[in-house]
């Protein structure tokens, strides 16, 4: 599998730029002005909007005044550091050995593992938590019950509703990142570097540090970045455990900044650093990764042979199914009574059980049926369109064939940072009035929501494909191009090819992602145009458990469905394209 | 003047149905020309505004774009089409009075009295003295408890017992700064029994939620035992066969109103008066009722497990007192519970 590492720092062994002048500059305007419609103009208008004032729009300092003004403020940002970097530390811990062990190691159960992983992606965040408060609510969570049975104490050891607890939920359901970049990283790495580490006297674990994990370097630190900035920017998990929990995050505040009256200026200054901590996570992965003068990986051409783990293996396949314990195999225990529940407060009862709350779903909900078919079509088209623009974007970067690419790189990470509610204000303001030029009018409909997933959701997709270019040997596309082929020949007979696997897998990244999706939806939808996300948020509001798990569980078969569907074609696909798959 | 006031209802009420009934069959032939109207709405639960839209399009032939969501992101949204003089909201329907007090204040509003006023309960008549704004949807915070770990004749009776030290750790309770709902309890508790109520409630350590509905998850998971939880929601769920019920506290359950506004310039004027006339029907108030609302007209039974509003103590702060207070109180509120 391919999905390559997202190293951030887009350098070519040979900056070389595109020396004459043909037809191809105009797709290359085409493609840089698409994407800064689309992930450079709500950084700017949010940057513009935090220095205006309310109702006047004249420049100001007082938003951050008013932001940065109160301890409470300041302390919710600090909160939401230490959480970024205690779940993005733990989504490693959980990652990285399972990432070794699936792609290097001869682990037994390392298409299950895979798949586990890939069931834990799609699982809502906001359904994970829900499952965690019924496993570890400090009074009537199940673990703590079996605790107290077990051991007789008075009270059991975990307590969800506390920042640890937070932690590990977040971490749980945003290690897949790190998972799969380290494993696509690792699975080019040729077993060569091992081999001569064991004949200078390494044992394996000695190799693994100095030589195996120090090569997926780059692509950990990736996964890790996209993990605290997810970290930071979801809502749902810290409103449902953070406030009784008694501390607030980014998120938590930036509601009431929503409140009445609406302050969109100070919520915009609030956002502000969080821009600032991903300019300066960047760099230091760059300085990080510089340093060390990584080798480029070798490609694919290289020997790879599993590791022999010996006794070990079944001591590693313990801990992945410890993993996949805590994310899935629990956790689904009680989506599946919830969803199949009359009354999910009765618990785990046999005259319990019901249909009831699918056949609701499914044929008597007005909007919940077309909501779920919105979600998917919604996911593949913007996964689509990311595709194709990743493969151009990624192009441009990775060839340097305009100034600065590197910095559009970037700005491509921004709108994965900024809250998701945030930026939906941000595209609604953009929007309001049509398109300077073209007057079409997106407001009010599904091309708004479209617009937003693809602005947040597209580094997903170009990390990985520049990543992928870098190691194509530029020498190929010389070649061909003496031999006369212009530059769409080349492109889709040498670049796309190989391009392809990293790209798709990225989109298929961003079509599970925006499955799961809540916040960006929620603010955005128009009648008729609900999502998934929408349905879940307003079952919530509800408080109506059992519809919100019916709900997951569907989505969860679908999808499930789809990665059959897709193995069963996956002789037609490029190796790589399938993350769920060697 | 009562008495004057009276005569002039009893002359409403005499001549009211006829002057009502001639007028709706205009408004609905003008509505059917317009064809639809577009309803934000925060109010309901998000099947109950779905099928009250339903029930107007089937009584009246005239669509309803349901847009049911949160109240300040209907606000959000609302604002937004302003910013940008659009007008996609035809009727606005939010939880926050705040929002009305503002909207009116700024002359966004259309001023209409629906013609079937004096059919609702009286308790929710007369909302906005001005006629800009009227009640359209009506709910109670109340004591709930977990029927599994709480005998009835142990639940809490009035709003003090929460205090009790027997409840240690087992009260849940939604976050003022999150739900209209808690931010209307909180002030009238504070109203009632000043602040030491909280100072005293945060010694049993109370789960605070975020929405009120929080409660109902809280109760059901056995996490809490007692809760201040909404009626409707938990209702609702021990509809469904789950172990709640609720206790309707001796010193006042707590009445919050939501009003529904037709919004100045809208494209659909009549549809948007047709449709407020229509909430105050008897139709609308079973479909309210089916879905654990509080009906609003008195000749419809209340929902499974309720009481009749007509036979239940209620307290509720005026909107003034809502706009003004609300603020403080989440303040208070973080002061004392820390977040």
């Amino acid at each position: 599998m391919s999905v390559a590492a997202p190293a951030f720092d887009p350098v070519p062994a040979r900056p070389v730029r595109a020396s004459r002048f043909d037809s191809s500059w105009l797709l290359w305007i085409a493609i840089i002005a698409v994407l800064l419609f689309l992930v450079v103009s709500p950084f700017i208008y949010l940057v513009i909007t935090s220095f205006q004032a309310e109702r006047t729009g004249d420049f100001t300092l007082s938003n951050y005044a008013t932001a940065y003004g109160r301890a409470r403020y300041v302390d919710a940002l600090f909160n939401s550091l230490k959480l970024g970097a205690a779940s993005a530390a733990l989504a490693g811990i959980f990652a990285v050995p399972l990432a070794w062990a699936v792609a290097r190691t001869n682990m037994p159960g390392r298409g299950l593992t895979r798949m586990l992983v890939l069931a834990t992606f799609i699982t809502p965040p906001y359904t994970g938590a829900v499952a965690w408060i019924l496993l570890a609510g400090p009074n009537a969570g199940w673990l703590n019950r079996f605790y107290m049975m077990a051991t007789g104490a008075e009270a059991g050891p975990f307590n969800i509703y506390s920042f640890t607890g937070l932690a590990v939920v977040i971490a749980l359901y945003s290690f897949p990142y790190i998972f799969i970049f380290t494993t696509a990283a690792l699975e080019l790495v040729s077993s060569e570097m091992e081999d001569a580490a064991n004949i200078l006297g390494a044992g394996p674990w000695r190799t693994m540090r100095k030589v195996t994990l120090p090569l997926a370097l780059p692509a950990i630190l990736g996964g890790l970045i996209i993990c605290f900035l997810e970290a930071i920017a979801l809502f749902g998990s810290p409103a449902m455990i953070a406030i009784p929990a008694r501390f607030n995050v980014v998120t938590t505040q930036l509601f009431q900044f929503f409140g009445n009256p609406v302050r969109v200026e100070v919520a915009a200054a609030y956002a502000m650093p969080l821009l600032g901590v991903t300019i300066l996570l960047v760099l230091v992965q760059r300085l990080i990764v510089r340093r060390k003068g990584f080798v480029a990986l070798t490609g694919k051409g290289g020997e790879r042979r599993p590791i022999l783990l010996g006794r070990w293996r079944w001591v590693m396949f313990g801990y992945a199914m410890f993993v996949a314990a805590l994310a899935v195999f629990l956790p689904y225990i009680f989506l599946i009574q919830s969803a199949f529940a009359k009354a999910w407060g009765r618990g785990f009862l046999l005259d319990n059980i019901t249909l009831a709350n699918f056949h609701f779903i499914l044929f008597e909900h007005a909007t919940a049926a077309q909501s779920v078919i919105n979600s998917f079509v919604y996911g593949g088209i913007s996964a689509t369109i990311a595709v194709f623009l990743t493969l151009g974007v990624a192009y441009i970067v990775a060839r340097r064939l305009i100034p600065f690419g590197g910095v559009l790189g970037f700005l491509c990470v921004a709108p994965f940072v900024i809250p998701g509610v945030v930026l939906a204000i941000a595209s609604l303001l953009m929007f309001l009035k049509p398109i300077p030029l073209t007057g079409i009018q997106i407001y009010n409909t599904v091309w708004i929501i479209l617009y937003a997933y693809l602005a947040r959701f597209l580094v997903l997709a170009l990390r990985p494909a520049i990543s992928g270019y870098h190691q194509i040997d530029r020498a190929l596309e010389e070649a061909a191009r003496i031999a006369g082929a212009n530059l769409f020949t080349r492109m889709r007979t040498i670049i796309f090819p190989l391009v392809a696997p990293a790209a798709l897998a990225g989109g298929l990244l961003i079509f599970m992602t925006a499955l799961s999706e809540l916040t960006v939806s929620a603010l955005l939808w128009s009648t008729g145009s609900e999502t998934i996300g929408v349905l879940m948020f307003s079952f919530e509001q509800g408080g109506d458990s059992s519809y919100a798990s019916a709900i997951s569980a569907i989505t969860v078969a679908i999808t499930f469905v789809l990665m059959l569907l897709a193995n069963l074609l996956a002789v037609h696909l490029p190796s790589g394209v399938l993350p769920w798959r060697d | 003047m009562k008495g004057l006031g009276s005569l002039a209802l009893a002359l409403v009420l005499a001549f009211a149905p006829l002057a009502a009934r001639a007028d709706i069959k205009a408004l609905t032939e003008a509505a059917k020309k317009e064809g639809e109207l577009t309803w934000y709405v925060a109010h309901y639960t998000s099947e109950g505004a779905e099928d009250l839209g339903r029930g107007f399009t089937e009584m009246y032939g005239v669509k309803v774009n349901v847009v049911r969501t949160t109240a300040q992101v209907a606000y959000q949204r609302l604002l937004q089409d302003i910013k940008n003089n659009q007008t996609i909201c035809d009727v606005f329907s939010s939880t926050d009075l705040g929002h009305y007090a503002r909207l009116k204040s700024e002359g966004r509003l259309e001023k209409y009295v629906p013609e079937s006023t004096p059919k609702i309960s009286e308790a929710f008549r007369n909302f906005d003295s001005d006629g800009y704004f009227h009640t359209t949807a009506a709910g109670l915070v109340v004591l709930t408890y977990n029927t599994s770990k709480v005998k009835p004749e142990d639940a809490p009776k009035k709003w003090e017992d929460l205090l009790d030290i027997k409840w240690k750790g087992k009260v849940s309770t939604g976050h003022p700064g999150f739900s209209g709902y808690v931010g209307t309890w909180v002030l009238s508790m504070k109203k009632l029994y000043g602040w030491q109520y909280f100072d005293k409630l945060e010694k049993n350590k109370p789960q605070i939620g975020r929405s009120i509905n929080d409660t109902v998850t809280a109760l059901n998971a056995g996490e809490r035992q007692v809760a201040a939880g909404a009626d409707g929601s938990t209702l609702f769920s021990a509809a469904r066969g789950n172990p709640l019920a609720v206790s309707y506290p001796s010193d006042g359950s707590v009445l919050i109103i939501s009003p529904s506004a037709i919004m100045k310039g809208t494209k659909h004027p009549n549809a948007a008066k047709l449709f407020m006339e229509y909430l105050y029907s008897i139709e609308a108030s079973k479909i309210n009722a089916k879905h654990f609302g509080i009906p609003l007209r008195p000749e419809v039974p209340s929902p499974p497990g309720a009481k009749p509003i007509s036979e239940i103590k209620v307290i509720r702060p005026t909107v003034a007192e809502v706009e003004k207070g609300i603020p403080e109180v989440i303040e208070q509120w973080r002061d004392t519970f820390g977040n």
